[in-house]
């Protein structure tokens, strides 16, 4: 038999990367905080679709655990209730879930307990026998923030971030609540990790269309060119939801929407937007571009805050005849709380391509909607030769406008003039528009099953690396301090509206007025 | 699907009414006083279809597809019974994501030749195609696959093929011979041809091939030496060939084609065997395949018929030469020579 002749291959021949959906390692997947809204919600949801899609290992195992007592049984149930009930776009089959549920496992214990680590390393060894995932563990740490270095301390003490094979941890936002103590977490991470096994989640980053931006921008030659200074006049980013904290009050008193929002998805957003090309399209490179991206945004003075930054509340309003609560009347929230459920911020990148292009940043609970997108405004052309066609008579022209949509519908849509029909030169805007879902028709996977994907096959693209935490936490820190020792008059924007005055009036300073998207 | 105007089939004439049918779609957008369709073109998909064949089935199986793979459709439709030698009409097929506002719109123009004014299609068909964008030709026309073709189905056949960026056949119905044999001549002259019987695969060989990305498998691949492949036909068909060659090719192993009843037509169960293990992988019921192993545990997945819109769809994302496929397509001729 020529088999036993022939050398052992480096690569599986079976494979076929045309067709099948990019292979994973085996691995046992150790989620913290497994009874959670996250694990619930997200994390075994996707897992379970990444199953169905026979996108991860046969040799494959979930092992939970938290506080809650449970056997292996109860656990699978309880997920299975969960996965059925939040599965996005994509069929629950009672057959595959028979095989998946083999998969799950669970280990209740504390974090605070060293015995539970005891335990974990019990039920890990007997999984990577049983289901033969290679040594390989992949830890989400899906706990209270609070947590975090003290589960990887323990996870050291019980040397189980060391084993016969890889050894990763993802770590949920919010990462820090601050410069310092983002700087400690990093510090007591890599006591037990090196920075190439810690995996820091920012979903903004594994949807589609974020990625897509990469691909727009240095895929395709035609914008690149126009990508600077001189032809983009100004960026907007807008993360607007319609809903308040839905019960996330507690938290969100917390955190406000500068630290929710601005200091992790979209400084990251804006980062992907104004990035320079990498020199290869890998981890290493593109997250160097992010990096050096957010060194590059210039930190304010704290006398500058109050001109480049905005801090709002909503307050009650009615929206299709609904009341709507204010933030200080949601359950948990202080009546007096000093909060910010909006907040918008004028970045400058001082770098040789974005030099004096400022980029707005906003998002915002009980907004008119949920919307999601990137508009690169361009400048006027230099000579105003044509007047455009309105209801109410003619104008000057509306310069070209590129708007990335991440939410709610994928896309791509570019604003420029076209003639209108008839005699004279009257121009009007027209819309050439890219829709992600019906130019790819296949379901979208979202984007934990991206990420996890990623964090199983060993590829932190997409994942935020120490330096860019630390970056992005330093362009918001001195807003946070100055927002600190303010006393805001909120609440100063009704629900259901575009956000306070005071933002209209930051853009308006600049020659600029917020798109209505 | 909207407006539907009968032309003779000049290129010129057929181009003009679908420019008509985009500016009457434009109306409906200026009264709506905001963009309401989407036009969208990644390719020309030509559809060669007899008179068995075409009318509703095409145009739905076209419509599915362009949700991912939105092209020009041209469906050509051989029939004697045809008016005129030629002729077209040209219609949009729409459709509204599901909670959108905005129509997404391709356009389709039917053809229909007499059998006679087929060969003659082909310039007709370079004028239609969407400019700078890839030509897949989609034949349905069995007779024109067969052996028995006639003079014209050949013609015809050519004339269409050779403007084709990719052809794509389905040689299910066809004896396993003819079929090898149509695909290796196009392949002898350049052409990219796909198989929907290789496309069918996909879902027996992805969960075959995962078993061996774990490199901590003490069974390695290679050490597999004999492929057995039970099939429910009376001889193997293309896709059971295809199977076989694609798990034999690698490391020569043998392959051992076996006909047993089963969960309807086609593969029933594949197994590979080493000396120390063998890997069984089976329709264990008709919405159910068991992966399983001696040495280890055993894993289901759901099965379900995969629909020609889904294996169109896989076949489109692929426009240039398949590796796999021609690996396993050349393994497949030397086992089909085995076998007589």
């Amino acid at each position: 038999m020529s088999a036993l002749v022939q050398p052992l291959p480096d690569v599986n021949p079976l494979q076929d990367p045309l067709r099948f959906a990019r292979r994973v390692p085996p691995c046992a997947v150790v989620i913290f905080g497994a009874s959670g809204d996250l694990s619930k919600r997200k994390l075994l949801p996707s897992l379970y679709r990444l199953f169905y899609e026979r996108r991860i290992s046969p040799n494959f195992a979930v092992i939970g655990s938290s506080r809650t007592p449970m056997s292996d049984d109860r656990f699978r149930d309880t997920m299975k209730d969960s996965v059925s009930k939040f599965l996005e776009d994509a069929p629950f089959d009672e057959t595959v879930w028979k095989s998946f549920a083999q998969c799950l496992f669970y280990v209740p214990g504390d974090l605070n307990n060293p015995s539970s680590y005891d335990d974990l390393r019990v039920k890990l060894d007997a999984v990577e026998k049983s289901h033969q995932t290679a040594g390989n563990v992949l830890f989400y740490l899906s706990t209270q923030p609070s947590h975090y270095a003290e589960a990887i301390l323990e996870l050291g003490a019980h040397h189980l971030n060391k084993g016969n094979g890889w050894r990763r941890v993802i770590i949920e936002k919010p990462f820090g609540h601050d410069l310092n103590s983002a700087r400690k977490l990093n510090d007591e991470i890599h006591k037990v990790f090196d920075e190439s096994e810690v995996y820091r989640i920012d979903h903004y980053l594994g949807k589609e269309t974020v990625q897509n931006i990469l691909a727009f921008r240095f895929g395709n030659s035609m914008f690149e060119p126009l990508w600077n200074r001189r032809y983009v006049d100004h960026v907007q980013i807008t993360a607007a939801e319609s809903i308040g904290v839905e019960g996330r009050g507690a938290y969100y008193k917390e955190a406000g929407a500068l630290r929710d929002m601005i200091q992790n998805h979209l400084s990251q957003v804006m980062a992907t937007v104004a990035m320079e090309p990498p020199s290869v399209f890998d981890a290493t490179n593109v997250r160097d571009e992010r990096a050096k991206l957010l060194r590059s945004v210039r930190v304010m003075k704290p006398e500058d805050v109050p001109t480049y930054a905005v801090a709002g509340q909503y307050g009650p309003g009615k929206v299709g005849g609904q009341d709507l609560p204010g933030f200080r009347q949601e359950p948990s929230v202080d009546p007096d709380s000093q909060t910010d459920t909006y907040a918008a911020v004028t970045f400058f990148i001082d770098n040789w391509r974005w030099a004096g292009v400022p980029f707005y940043v906003r998002t915002g609970k009980r907004l008119p909607k949920r919307v999601t997108d990137i508009a690169i405004q361009f400048k006027s052309p230099p000579l105003g030769l044509f007047q455009q066609e309105t209801k109410t008579g003619p104008r000057e022209v509306r310069p070209n406008l590129l708007v990335v949509r991440i939410q709610p519908e994928e896309g791509i849509s570019l604003r420029f003039l076209s003639k209108s029909p008839g005699s004279g030169m009257r121009v009007r805007p027209v819309s050439m528009d890219f829709n992600y879902g019906s130019s790819f028709g296949e379901r979208t996977p979202t984007a934990y099953e991206t990420l996890l994907v990623d964090a199983m096959a060993g590829d932190p693209t997409l994942y935020t690396r120490q330096d860019m935490v630390d970056a992005s936490w330093q362009i918001v820190q001195p807003i946070l301090d100055v927002w600190a020792h303010s006393i805001f008059d909120f609440p100063n924007y009704p629900a259901g509206t575009w956000g306070p005055k005071a933002s209209d009036e930051m853009l308006a300073r600049q020659g600029h007025v917020w798109r209505v998207p | 699907m909207s407006s539907a105007v009968i032309f003779p089939a000049q290129p010129e004439q057929i181009l003009k009414g679908l420019g008509k049918l985009w500016t009457s779609l434009g109306e409906e957008e200026k009264q709506h006083g905001k963009p309401t369709v989407l036009r969208a073109c990644a390719m020309t998909l030509i559809v060669a279809t007899d008179e068995n064949d075409g009318g509703f089935y095409v145009s739905q199986t076209i419509s599915e597809l362009m949700r991912e793979h939105p092209s020009r459709g041209i469906v050509l439709c051989v029939s004697p019974e045809a008016e005129k030698s030629l002729e077209a009409r040209v219609l949009a097929q729409c459709w509204k994501p599901f909670g959108k506002a905005q129509q997404i719109c391709c356009e389709q123009i039917e053809i229909v030749a007499r059998p006679e004014s087929w060969p003659n299609v082909g310039p007709t068909l370079i004028g239609l195609t969407a400019a700078d964008l890839p030509v897949i030709f989609w034949c349905r026309h069995q007779a024109a696959l067969s052996p028995q073709a006639t003079r014209d189905e050949r013609a015809g056949l050519e004339a269409v093929s050779s403007i084709a960026t990719k052809i794509i056949v389905d040689t299910a119905e066809l004896n396993p011979e003819a079929a090898l044999k149509l695909i290796a001549d196009w392949q002898m002259q350049g052409r990219v041809v796909a198989d929907l019987e290789w496309t069918r695969l996909t879902p027996w060989r992805e969960p075959l091939a995962h078993i061996f990305d774990n490199l901590a498998r003490e069974n390695t691949f290679s050490k597999f030496h004999t492929v057995e492949v039970v099939h429910t036909g009376e001889r193997p068909s293309s896709c059971v060939l295809y199977i076989a060659a694609w798990l034999s090719r690698p490391y020569n192993a043998k392959v051992k084609f076996k006909r047993e009843q089963g969960y309807g037509p086609g593969i029933q169960r594949i197994v590979l065997h080493s000396d120390a293990e063998a890997i069984q992988f089976e329709r264990s019921s008709t919405d159910c395949m068991t992966l399983s192993s001696t040495n280890g545990r055993a894993r289901k997945y759901s099965y379900q018929d995969t629909g020609l819109a889904e294996l169109m769809t896989e076949e489109l994302s692929i426009l240039g030469p398949d590796g796999a496929f021609n690996a396993a397509f050349a393994r497949a001729q030397e086992l089909i020579r085995e076998l007589e």
